[in-house]
């Protein structure tokens, strides 16, 4: 493979998305284009970088160390060189594989999804906008042009969650998705330039980056180390920045399915895997990270025990995965934490697509409580969705049971025994929740009774697809216990550390507790929600159910207070004291001139005329005085 | 006798106003040729961009005696700093002229224009402190003329305010050039208000440098503004028409700062390092003081003036960072900027035109009659904002790091710019343009095919700048390492 392929990866979905953009409003101001024509250009682009990402994997696995391109200096003042760059090596061909393929399953889902929708166009310019900037992110081989990609992914996710603009909702969530990612960036960039002032003459790849790290005391690394992974908290949505993801839920459906479940969301892991230089040097800040891991992960999951509407509840659990993967990635399990990204996305976009199957066939339904029965109505989403349900509840040998049960033996290993703990408690609540939802949806005492609306083959392929993923995929990580080789330990051993390992015999019970604990939550939503009947009320109220009155919070004391201090700045400040005090010195000269001069009236020539004087005699002290 | 590039730069729009305004023909006319003009002193000065040599710093001199008794010469030049903002200006005006093609209707607008535009390309060019004057006054008839015959509201007062404000501001620098001038005398016998000379003078006190330091500075920190001297932008720019706004937001703001760096800086480069943290601070103060108080309007042009306030204190800060990042990034965010308020002002100016002046909730809705615009408009703002990918990204972000190499915690302080634009811009487009309200906006026509042109081909330099800055940035840095190592003499990366 030629290395200017690697920008092609980025550059095929970047103009796909232009020609759709200008496609788009040619269509809606001169003349209609089919959408056969949007249908194939979107989808032309993330499956070309896909064939173009697995043409970089067997290179890099055939021996090629890595792949570089840099075709032309992007910033040069004084010595500070940054070159447009794209660095495929095994990480970021890991990510642009799965990207791309889970991009290319939900772009064809999409197709079908949005086949009604006037904006039809619109939404794939965006969705290949996002593909774009979504690999630039991941390629580029430099922080700052890593920024762009991330700024970008941002604001495809602002165009998307308000995609339906002229309700103030959508528009209200995309706002603020985008003002508390901004806060993150906010970090990030802090981050950068503190990197940049103290590395950045002797070069800002990551490259140069790892090699010079160890010339930055210790307290600005750590100072780095936090402020990048405030963005983190910002992109991931992890406590305190994750409002924004559930509102993000206003968004189309395969919206959360690629950008605020498989992919985006999981940037601010692979950002912490990138700079792991940075973050091995640093362990205590990688505890940290951990912590607000697990604890994000714990709170989302209590949230998500008690909310109604389905894409809510599967947003509070990809918070609540998302911890799961800080957790390995800030103890230094870098390699584990990118296999959570990987399975995740893979059942994490089958469940959001197979809600997406459930609320179009139920004509734009998401309250699960008034839903029912529909194993028998739907039975391919049945069985789709109950292989997600066994994978993200960690159930054997479904995807999620390798991935997340590594992360806990790695916290156990760390002797990280509180995060160990919140953890297996917080898979115990996953299978909970995402069974109750399961259950109450499938089963139930009651049928939905009215027609569905059928759901079209295109969104039904990729489903299968994913599911066959969300069963498999989790065998690339095999663990080595069961006498396989863990292939993503392999491939990813640059970001893979070796830590004391438990003995398999030790291995083996702590796999059996974290089944029994994903096991015991099945039971409990058996219990509660096999037979539900779905006459009875639901209560919707509560601490819970509102989300601890997190969001009321802020806006009680962030929002309105910035508001009163603006209008005290305007109104106050500006209008009432500076302005008075200028037009006041002002109307002393009119005065002043009404006395001398005996006019009128003030007009122009009068301020200029007396100004004049004023400062002639001003000049004329100056020169006599001074000079 | 010898007539130069520049030359033709200042004085063709202005000879072509007089013939125009003589000559018997129609406003339509009138127009067209007005715009051909624009076009061609583009060209001119795209010709002088490409043919910049990195090796020297002054280049296309011109220098003829004017009023030779008192040594005031007609002399003119063009640097990497002053180059950025020529290219700027002359890129501007041909769109601005595309979006006031269909609103005015009367020869003296477009007369008005033209006059205006050798007003600014004349202080730009002016390497004399006479001639710099001169032009600097002259520039601000035209837009007077603008505000006080085409404006709305409270226009007459807002033209005596922004007049008051402006006047005053310029005669303490006219004040301080004359001193100058008699100091040049008193040392060396012959009068000269070139700039090379003036800079020679050695006999003043510190007292009497800083005295004329802040003569100048407050001539042009009212022009920019700066805090506390801005409270008559909000005033004017809600009650300008159009084109006045656009030119006093995308050009004259932005001569303020061309002020500083042109005169202010080699006349006085003691007290320029001396006074720099004063500086640093005000501006990151107004960056947030004006963005906070932009939050809560309700009218868009007094908003975006808040909004261009604030960006216009982030660029003095990065002008006195006094290292070639914030230099260099306040270079890039003058044209930046310039391009992104000037469109936003453009197309405020074509939702006006067809709805008439309205505050931002008797908007709404816009998005689905008006799609370009909404593009555009989202584009312009996304520049705002500092979106990476767009050139508003690397300038904030250079002045940011130029910041840092001074001082962390004013680095880190001024790294608020990626929440202070953001957080207002995006809740006003989603109110004024976005969410359909129960507004009538019936009469809201998108984009006609000459505002697309103009809009979106400031789009494409837009972005373009900020996939590809090194090449839009090279020409500029000579220049500014010249400003830090000779004149100022504190070193690239102090």
């Amino acid at each position: 493979m030629s290395n200017y392929l690697l920008a092609w990866i980025v550059l095929i979905p970047f103009v796909s998305s232009v020609i759709l953009g200008i496609s788009y409003l040619y269509s809606i101001k001169v003349k209609k284009i089919s959408n056969k024509f949007f249908t194939f250009l979107a989808l032309l682009a993330p499956m070309s970088s896909f064939v173009l990402g697995v043409g970089f994997f067997f290179g890099l696995k055939n021996g090629v160390s890595e792949y570089l391109y840099e075709p032309y200096t992007w910033l040069g003042v004084d010595n500070y060189i940054i070159n447009m760059g794209f660095l495929g090596d095994k990480l970021s061909i890991f990510m642009v594989l799965f990207i791309t393929f889970i991009g290319s399953m939900i772009h064809i889902y999409a197709a079908g999804y949005m086949k009604e929708d006037e904006g039809y166009g619109k939404f794939f310019a965006y969705f290949n906008l996002f593909v774009a900037s979504m690999l630039l992110l991941v390629l580029a081989n430099s922080p700052l042009i890593m920024f762009i990609g991330w700024e970008g992914v941002g604001l495809c996710s602002y165009l998307l969650i308000g995609f339906y603009f002229s309700e103030p909702l959508n528009v209200v969530a995309g706002n603020k998705a985008f003002i508390a990612n901004r806060v993150g960036d906010f970090g990030f960039l802090v981050g950068i330039l503190f990197l940049f002032v103290y590395v950045g003459k002797l070069g800002f790849s990551y490259g140069a980056l790892e090699e010079y790290v160890g010339i930055v005391p210790n307290h600005i690394l750590v100072i780095i180390g936090v402020s990048l992974f405030i963005g983190a908290m910002g992109k991931s949505a992890q406590i305190p920045l994750y409002v924004w993801l559930p509102d993000a839920m206003a968004g189309p459906t395969p919206v959360s399915a690629l950008i605020h479940a498989a992919t985006m969301v999981t940037a601010g892991v692979y950002m912490v895997a990138r700079f792991h230089f940075i973050y091995d040097l640093i362990p205590s800040v990688g505890v940290f990270i951990a912590y607000i891991g697990a604890f994000s992960a714990l709170y989302a999951a209590i949230i998500a025990m008690r909310q109604t509407d389905i894409k809510k509840i599967l947003a509070y659990s990809t918070i609540s995965q998302l911890g799961y993967m800080f957790i390995a990635v800030g103890l230094g399990a870098y390699s584990s934490g990118l296999f959570h990204v990987f399975t995740h996305a893979f059942f994490k976009a089958l469940l959001f697509m197979g809600a997406g199957a459930i609320i179009i066939a139920l004509h734009h339904e998401q309250n699960i409580f008034k839903m029912g029965g529909l194993r028998k109505r739907l039975p391919l989403i049945y069985i789709v969705m109950l292989v997600a349900n066994l994978a993200i509840s960690g159930i054997p040998p479904f995807a999620g049971f390798f991935s997340k049960d590594e992360i806990l033996l790695k916290a156990y290993e760390h002797q990280e025994y509180l995060i160990y703990g919140i953890g297996l408690f917080t898979a115990a609540l996953t299978s909970y929740y995402m069974f109750r939802f399961f259950f109450v949806t499938f089963e139930g005492k009651n049928y939905i009774s009215k027609n569905l609306e059928p759901i079209s083959a295109s969104m039904k392929i990729p489903l299968v697809i994913l599911a066959i993923g969300a069963t498999f995929s989790g065998f690339v990580g095999l663990p080595e216990v069961f006498g396989g080789t863990n292939m993503i330990h392999q491939w990813l051993s640059n970001w893979s550390v070796d830590s004391t390992h438990v003995e398999n015999f030790k291995e083996i019970v702590l796999m059996g507790i974290s089944v029994a604990a994903g096991l015991i939550g099945i039971a409990v939503a058996y219990v509660k929600f096999f037979k539900y009947d779905f006459n009875q009320d639901i209560k919707e109220s509560g601490i819970i159910y509102n989300k601890f009155y997190i969001d009321e919070l802020i806006d009680f004391l962030i929002i309105r207070r910035v508001r009163q201090i603006s209008v005290f700045v305007s109104v106050v400040v500006d209008d009432g004291i500076i302005d008075k005090t200028v037009m006041l010195l002002s109307s002393g000269f009119i005065n002043l001139g009404r006395r001398v001069g005996r006019m009128q009236s003030a007009n122009t020539r009068a301020y200029a005329f007396f100004m004049l004087i004023g400062l002639s005699s001003f000049s004329l002290y100056l020169i006599f005085k001074l000079g | 006798m010898h007539i130069g590039l520049l030359t033709f730069i200042i004085f063709l729009p202005l000879v072509m106003a007089f013939i125009l305004m003589v000559l018997p023909i129609s406003m339509k006319l009138t127009r067209n040729i007005a715009f051909l003009t624009t076009i061609v002193v583009f060209l001119l000065s795209l010709s002088i961009f490409l043919r910049f040599r990195l090796t020297d710093y002054m280049q296309f001199r011109e220098f003829h005696p004017w009023i030779s008794t008192y040594g005031i010469y007609y002399s003119l030049g063009v640097d990497g700093f002053s180059m950025i903002i020529l290219m700027l200006i002359t890129t501007l005006i041909p769109v601005g002229y595309l979006f006031l093609w269909k609103t005015r209707k009367s020869k003296g607008y477009w007369a008005s224009m033209l006059l205006m535009q050798t007003g600014v390309t004349g202080a730009l060019l002016s390497l004399d402190l006479i001639l710099f004057y001169f032009f600097w006054e002259s520039m601000l008839l035209p837009v007077f003329m603008i505000i006080g015959i085409y404006g709305s509201g409270n226009r007459i007062f807002s033209t005596l305010k922004i007049t008051i404000y402006t006047i005053m501001g310029s005669l303490f620098m006219l004040v301080s050039i004359l001193y100058l001038g008699v100091q040049f005398y008193n040392e060396f016998g012959v009068w000269s208000f070139q700039l090379s000379d003036l800079v020679q003078i050695t006999i003043m006190s510190p007292t009497q440098q800083t005295l004329l330091f802040f003569g100048f500075i407050i001539a042009f920190a009212i022009k920019i503004p700066l805090f506390p001297f801005h409270t008559w932008l909000m005033q004017t720019y809600s009650n300008s028409p159009t084109g006045g706004v656009f030119i006093l937001s995308s050009i004259m703001a932005k001569l303020g700062i061309y002020g500083i760096v042109r005169f202010v800086l080699p006349l006085f480069p003691h007290q320029y390092v001396e006074f720099a943290p004063y500086f640093m601070w005000l501006g990151v103060f107004g960056l947030i003081y004006f963005g906070v108080a932009a939050l809560m309007q309700q009218n868009i042009k007094r908003m975006f003036a808040y909004s261009s306030a604030s960006h216009l204190s982030l660029i003095t800060a990065g002008i006195f960072s006094l290292n070639i990042y914030g230099m260099t990034g306040a270079a890039f965010l003058i044209a930046a900027h310039a391009m992104a308020t000037g469109g936003l002002f453009l197309l405020v100016g074509t939702i006006e035109h067809d709805l008439g002046i309205r505050s931002i909730s008797g908007l709404g809705g816009i998005a689905k009659k008006a799609p370009l615009l909404t593009v555009a408009f989202a584009l312009m703002i996304l520049s705002i904002v500092g979106l990476p990918g767009t050139n508003g990204f690397v300038s904030e972000f250079l002045i940011v790091l130029g910041l840092f190499k001074y001082n962390n915690f004013i680095g880190i302080v001024s790294a608020t710019t990626v929440l202070v634009a953001a957080s207002f811009m995006f809740w006003m487009f989603q109110r004024a343009i976005l969410v359909k309200t129960d507004n009538n906006i019936s009469k809201m026509k998108d984009l006609d095919k000459k505002e697309i042109i103009g809009i979106f081909g400031l789009a494409v330099v837009i972005i373009a700048m900020g996939l590809y800055p090194h090449w839009f940035l090279y020409k500029i840095e000579p220049t500014l390492q010249h400003y830090l190592v000779d004149i100022l003499k504190v070193g690239v990366s102090s």
